[in-house]
């Protein structure tokens, strides 16, 4: 019972059931399918990953509400769920992604950042005085090696690579969506517009450039790959970028 | 005497047309004592990638088992081999974490490094003990004999050597470099690598 | 477990054998430092910085044509001179934390912040990061120029010079500058500044790099001035093919090869 380190306070929050479930990680995805709906798209020369950015009063100041996040030049990702522990992930993303590149002169590949960040995630399922991590997260990335990869990540720390997926409130019918919408040689300016049609769905309000946030991964040309890093810059192109409030109004006009 | 010299050794790497080449002495003495004739200083890393470290002999072993040990992990993490160019910035930052007590090794590294369209490319690198990198397009150098090295190879060296006339011009440059250093020398060991075989030679030289 | 990364900061777990050694007499060899002539000037629409290219260790020249204008952002760049990998590392580190910096204000950072970074760095070692840095830049409050000596001291000045060759570079800089150059006057300014320290101080040669950056354009120009080309030899000094003996040959093949025996009738796959 009790000993010097905190005794039962500090048992994992995370306990098994007798029927080997673990309550709190349903607990955290049932947070996630409350969150807004978040999808991801690969195409054949990209991939995008859309969310609907919606706040709870019109008096918010949605303009500094950020969604898809910037992890690295080669590497963004969305979330559903909640947006608090989102931040943290996007943090501890960052920095893992600053410490590879320090080390190895470049920035991670997708499957070792996803890979990072479903073992902190898998830390929250195991520590003592923590919880679980409120989200589920859509990592796009591109790397020389694999080329585009999409990932999901969950609160319990597993995570998968999809060709299309979506993540939040109504993620089954999306997925249905995406399942009837989807083919291997879609075009990424396709599969922007399959994102956007996927969210109209269930989407409650009207679908704006304030109220949708886009992200793309472009995958370079061979000439661009053949040409290297930017002249006098020592770095690459960056492949990852969110795409502009002009740029999203655009899309949703066509 | 510094304590680079207090084992004794060189090595140099040097470019040619599709190929590299990376050798060494095979010596190993305590001061001006010599024990053995043959030393390994130049270590395999993956099938493409030669690392030479030449310097104090038990950093030697230690360094090499180090870059082994992050190399492998390397490898099982990112399930792929590591590029000659990533591996030069795994030994930089592996040596500048020990700015402040570092291991007396100034490695020089040579590979073929893939390129996007699919072929391979020459590549060597060199860096200091605290893993300051030198990409040279021609050769680079190390060890105690660095200063009869670099003006060897300056004279020697010539751009675009096919694979059989780089090997007789790194052999040429270490066997006359280490002859005029008494830290060096006792036999070398060249490799030649090309994109498809690794050539390696054990030469006569001189064992005074 | 033993992680794949090590823990931040150095490692110091080899001094109590290094000083050992010194202490018996065999001193820590030298580390790759940059004698250096580094610059910078101030223009009318920006910054101009400049850098040899030579990097020594001792007397010996290590890199004939090395870059010491480092990357920190799209328009914030850094000379070094000093210690070669503390300028490396040193650079490479503030240019991380500006990019993190960069991702999380979501501004373009600015010149003052890397300077503030750098400093601080700087002066918690003590002035064991032998990196003397020229810092440039324009963001959105205008051009900057400043130097960070090891120890962390800054200064804030239209025209600068740092390494071995900064009095030479100097002379001419306050021989020629002018307020509100033009870009062509100043990269003048600056390639004369850095050829002064090439050609006069031992510890700078080679080439001149030089680096224009503007509000929205930098320019790296490796390699601007090329005054130290070598000539190419007059004969080859090739050896004919079997000049060095060799006792044992080993090779080693890195192609797969694969023989496929067939064996008896093909399976029935129908």
């Amino acid at each position: 019972m009790a000993s010097a380190d905190g005794g039962a306070y500090s048992y994992s929050l995370t306990v098994f059931s007798p029927s080997g479930k673990l309550v709190q990680i349903e607990h955290a995805l049932a947070a996630v399918s409350q969150g807004t709906t978040s999808l991801g798209i690969k195409a054949s020369n990209g991939i995008v990953i859309a969310t609907e950015k919606k706040s709870s009063s019109i008096l918010i100041d949605d303009s500094v509400i950020e969604k898809v996040a910037v992890v690295c030049p080669n590497i963004g990702i969305v979330y559903s769920g909640m947006g608090p522990d989102f931040r943290i992930l996007v943090t501890r993303a960052r920095k893992s992604a600053q410490s590879y590149w320090k080390i190895h002169g470049e920035y991670p590949p997708t499957k070792v950042l996803t890979q990072e960040i479903a073992t902190i995630m898998q830390q929250a399922t195991q520590s003592g005085g923590v919880r679980p991590y409120g989200v589920s997260l859509l990592v796009a990335g591109w790397d020389v090696t694999r080329g585009p990869s999409l990932y999901q990540v969950d609160p319990s720390g597993s995570f998968w690579a999809w060709k299309a997926s979506a993540i939040g409130r109504n993620m089954i019918n999306a997925k249905t969506f995406l399942e009837k919408r989807y083919n291997d040689d879609i075009s990424l300016e396709d599969a922007i517009h399959t994102a956007l049609l996927t969210l109209k769905e269930g989407f409650e309000g009207q679908m704006t450039e304030k109220t949708i946030e886009i992200g793309v991964i472009t995958v370079p040309t061979q000439t661009e790959l053949e040409a290297g890093k930017v002249e006098g810059t020592g770095r690459y192109k960056p492949t990852f970028r969110k795409l502009t409030e002009e740029e999203v109004r655009d899309y949703l006009a066509l | 005497m510094s304590i680079m010299e207090y084992n004794g050794g060189s090595v140099i790497a040097m470019v040619g047309k599709d190929c590299v080449a990376i050798a060494s002495d095979l010596r190993l003495g305590v001061q001006s004592l010599s024990i053995s004739s043959n030393f390994q200083k130049i270590f395999p890393v993956t099938d493409r990638i030669y690392v030479g470290l030449p310097g104090l002999a038990s950093d030697v072993t230690t360094l090499h088992e180090q870059f082994r040990y992050r190399v492998n992990m390397y490898t099982i993490k990112e399930e792929r081999e590591i590029e000659p160019q990533t591996f030069a910035q795994m030994v930089s930052s592996t040596l500048y974490e020990r700015r402040f007590g570092p291991y007396f090794i100034e490695p020089v590294i040579a590979g073929m490094q893939r390129t996007p369209s699919g072929s391979y490319e020459p590549f060597i690198a060199a860096t200091d003990l605290i893993g300051c990198l030198n990409f040279a397009k021609d050769f680079v150098v190390a060890g105690t004999a660095s200063s009869e090295l670099f003006g060897a190879a300056e004279g020697l060296w010539e751009p675009d050597l096919e694979a059989e006339d780089l090997f007789e011009t790194i052999s040429q440059t270490l066997l006359n470099a280490v002859d005029r250093d008494t830290f060096s020398g006792w036999g070398a060991v060249v490799h030649v690598m090309t994109k498809d075989k690794v050539i390696t030679r054990t030469l006569k030289g001189r064992m005074d | 477990m033993t992680s794949f990364y090590s823990g931040p900061g150095f490692d110091f777990s080899n001094t109590v054998r290094n000083n050992f050694l010194q202490d018996r007499g065999l001193p820590l060899p030298k580390a790759t430092s940059t004698g250096t002539t580094i610059v910078g000037c101030i223009y009318k629409d920006g910054v101009v910085l400049g850098a040899d290219t030579r990097a020594t260790e001792g007397p010996i020249v290590a890199d004939k044509n090395c870059e010491k204008i480092h990357y920190i952002t799209e328009s914030i760049r850094c000379c070094g001179a000093g210690t070669a990998a503390d300028t490396e590392f040193t650079t490479a580190l503030i240019s991380s934390n500006m990019e993190m910096h960069a991702l999380s204000t979501g501004r373009k950072p600015r010149v003052v912040t890397a300077m503030t970074m750098l400093k601080q760095m700087l002066f918690r070692y003590q002035g064991h990061v032998g990196a003397a840095l020229v810092l440039g830049g324009v963001d959105v409050t205008g051009p900057h120029l400043f130097t960070i000596a090891p120890h962390g001291s800054t200064d804030k000045l239209p025209y600068v010079t740092m390494g071995s060759g900064s009095l030479a570079a100097m002379a001419v800089f306050e021989a020629g500058w002018k307020p509100d150059m033009t870009r062509e006057e100043a990269l003048e300014l600056v390639v004369a500044a850095i050829s002064a320290g090439i050609f006069n101080d031992l510890g700078s040669g080679s080439n001149v790099d030089a680096c224009v950056i503007t509000a929205n354009k930098t320019e790296m120009l490796r390699n601007f001035v090329r005054p130290n080309e070598r000539v190419t030899k007059e004969r080859s000094y090739g050896f004919r093919r079997g000049t060095t003996a060799w006792k044992k040959e080993q090779i080693r093949s890195l192609i797969v090869s694969e023989e496929v025996v067939k064996h008896g009738e093909a399976m029935d796959v129908s």
